[in-house]
């Protein structure tokens, strides 16, 4: 018998996987983005399970509440939706698709249940925001600041393509 | 039940080849980069659940989390303002259609 904690978990698996089908699955595209914004949530939930209160919650802010935003933007400005090519395409393809799918899931099966993982049954988790924080300006300081770097540059390049936008009209 | 390493790899594991299946027969840029987002999501999913169930006392994994979404903002805020941009000059956003880079 499964206790509270247990079936929240179970619930939020069922969240998450549920969403990904729906993103990948559902024949329109804002469907896909709604269940990609289930997805989300239901690994925030995960992260919460894995001792990561933190990253839940980056997780929501930035994905549900910045990319998501941002994708329904861009679905918005793209047209109506009479307009928008069907997303079902053929069966063939659908089929092939399928087909790399599962081969790299049946490959990627046998690895996770032959690999030697080192201590699968750990101890409790001591890892606390602070930590997160001592690692990313101690050991991580050259990724940090490249990130720094790359979320820059991304800014000055959405600009530039919104002003040839404009400019070209 | 949530003290098992493989349940979170096996979750890793399944948003991995969802996301390989949209990105292969979506048809819309918008469609393929959502299901970039999904295998972004499930890599994040494996580096904490390694960082939590294989070292313990560190907090790199969660660290790699981190950028790996800082890294995900910056493509999505990218690729939608390419997508727009895609948009108003073929007036679709249909990834077959787009040849004029092509030859």
């Amino acid at each position: 018998m499964m206790n509270f904690a247990e079936s929240i978990f179970v619930l939020v698996i069922f969240v998450t996987m549920i969403g990904a089908l729906v993103t990948v699955l559902s024949g329109s595209i804002i469907y896909a983005m709604i269940g990609l914004v289930a997805t989300m949530f239901g690994i925030a939930g995960l992260y919460v399970y894995l001792n990561a209160p933190f990253l839940g919650m980056m997780q929501i802010l930035i994905y549900v509440g910045a990319i998501s935003i941002l994708i329904a933007f861009a679905i918005m400005l793209t047209g109506p939706h009479y307009k928008r090519p069907k997303e079902w395409t053929t069966t063939v393809k659908f089929a092939a698709a399928l087909v790399v799918s599962l081969f790299s899931f049946a490959i990627l099966f046998k690895v996770i249940m032959h690999a030697p993982w080192m201590n699968t049954k750990a101890k409790a988790f001591t890892v606390s925001t602070e930590a997160i924080g001592r690692a990313l300006f101690d050991k991580l300081m050259l990724p940090f600041e490249l990130i720094s770097l790359l979320i820059v540059v991304s800014i000055v390049g959405a600009i530039m393509l919104a002003l040839f936008s404009r400019g070209e009209k | 039940m949530y003290n098992n390493l493989y349940i979170y790899l096996f979750i890793g594991l399944f948003l991995l080849c969802c996301g390989i299946l949209g990105l292969l027969y979506r048809r819309t840029l918008i469609g393929m980069l959502i299901s970039m987002e999904l295998i972004m999501n499930g890599a994040g999913l494996n580096f904490v659940a390694f960082n939590r169930f294989t070292s313990p006392d560190n907090a790199y994994g969660m660290s790699f989390t981190l950028f790996i979404m800082g890294i995900a903002a910056a493509e999505a805020a990218i690729a939608l303002g390419i997508i727009i941009l895609i948009f108003k000059k073929f007036r679709h956003i249909d990834g077959q259609e787009l040849k004029e880079m092509k030859d």
